[in-house]
């Protein structure tokens, strides 16, 4: 779920830059408090490398197919790294294969990277009492999160001769397409983060 | 200067600016001296580019152009198409030339010399490091599972995800290797300085900044 270069004003695409460099200051901010913010490092840039390798996991949405995002995921497991992961991650995908766009980073790190720390928050207070819960929150209200901030870029971005109507019923469809993600990503990060809250419980955030 | 000129041609808003813009990125096409590699990776978002404009052409504008039952081929609606979908493609031509074929390295050196914090330039360096890999690592177990009997389609869900938590245990552990060898390294404690622009680079970045102010300035004029 990426917006395409050339799709939406110059204006808008810088905006997106300027939105996406102060969540960056924020998160380097906080990771600067870290007790060591280097030793973090290499963790986050393993966790980017996977969750890159596994956004090619596709779930079937007849007769297509459509790609997880992990973005829920993402932000549980990373915290505020998450930020320059996403960033790093959607900066390679143009980069090395034309994925995304080089002039949208700023909005795409914008509709992913908003939902992953909102998921790490909603997380981190709510894991302790209701795991599942929170976990199937994470997953699947990341996915939702990032479709409606999605759709209100297009809707912002896209030409004002394109019929409205039009324009609705194909933003309609487009949701209504991604709602077996919505499930899928839910499903697969409650058993992920069950998985890991059994074998390896120092990769979750502590409440 | 990628995001320079990518930004110059995000910037384009007229029809008659397009044959610049396609010839511009054809140069860029031809200069990297391995087009049909470039091509190739061009496919996905030429379908995109091409959806795009076929979606514009038809739901957009008011003056019909052709008509076929209820699908309407709009004047204004094929201008707007070919706007987004030719800028689209010049932009990712345009990346995947001078940034696509840099090695890692390069890449995060060019980070670096843009002010960017070094942890940044770092995690670009080594996620580029692993991401291979972690792709092979994943296919792997992937097919292992399907091998086992594993299932496919929606049922496969859990499985999968017991994939993927696998293959977070392991990057956790790998990570805690690559950081025990940095720091035998003494990684940080001195960072390799940062070149200052020569004048080639500035040259570079002069050209550019003229190519984009050139091609905003035609495109507003026209």
């Amino acid at each position: 779920m990426h917006l395409p270069d050339g799709l939406v004003p110059v204006g808008m695409a810088a905006a997106g830059y300027a939105g996406s460099g102060a969540l960056l200051a924020l998160s380097m901010n906080r990771i600067a408090r870290l007790p060591d913010p280097q030793a973090a490092m290499p963790r986050a840039a393993m966790m980017t490398a996977v969750f890159f390798a596994a956004s090619a996991i596709v779930v079937p949405v007849p007769p297509t197919t459509v790609h997880l995002m992990l973005s829920g995921v993402m932000g549980v497991l990373l915290g505020w790294f998450a930020v320059p992961a996403i960033l790093v991650g959607l900066f390679l995908q143009a980069v090395l294969f034309g994925h995304g766009g080089l002039t949208t980073i700023g909005l795409n790190g914008l509709i992913i990277a908003v939902p992953a720390l909102v998921a790490f928050m909603v997380y981190r207070t709510a894991a302790g009492r209701f795991p599942r819960l929170a976990a199937g929150v994470a997953g699947s209200g990341g996915v939702l999160m990032s479709l409606a901030i999605f759709a209100a870029f297009v809707l912002l971005g896209l030409p004002a001769q394109m019929d409205a109507s039009a324009e609705r019923a194909a933003l309609m469809v487009f949701v209504l397409a991604h709602m077996p993600l919505v499930v899928a990503e839910g499903i697969i990060v409650i058993v992920l983060l069950q998985i890991l809250s059994r074998v390896e419980p120092g990769l979750l955030p502590r409440g | 200067m990628a995001l320079i000129l990518a930004f110059a041609f995000a910037s384009v808003t007229q029809i008659t600016s397009l044959p610049l813009l396609a010839a511009l990125a054809l140069a860029a096409l031809v200069a990297s001296g391995q087009p049909m590699a470039v091509l190739t990776r061009l496919r996905a978002p030429a379908m995109l580019a091409l959806a795009i404009a076929l979606a514009l052409a038809l739901f957009s504008g008011s003056d019909t152009l052709w008509q076929a039952g209820p699908l309407h081929l709009r004047s204004d609606g094929v201008a707007a198409g070919a706007l987004v979908a030719l800028r689209l493609l010049a932009i990712v031509t345009l990346t995947l030339v001078l940034l696509g074929s840099l090695p890692p390295h390069k890449l995060a050196e060019a980070l670096r010399g843009l002010g960017l914090p070094a942890i940044l330039s770092d995690l670009v360096m080594l996620t580029l490091r692993y991401i291979d890999e972690m792709r092979a690592r994943l296919a792997r177990a992937d097919a292992a599972r399907r091998l086992r009997g594993g299932g496919a389609g929606w049922r496969a869900l859990p499985e999968r995800a017991a994939v993927f938590a696998t293959a977070l245990i392991h990057g956790q552990h790998r990570a805690d290797r690559v950081w025990a060898a940095m720091r035998l390294r003494h990684y940080g404690a001195t960072r390799p300085a940062t070149p200052p622009f020569g004048l080639h680079d500035l040259l570079w970045i002069g050209a550019a900044l003229a190519l984009a102010a050139a091609l905003v300035w035609l495109d507003r004029a026209t």
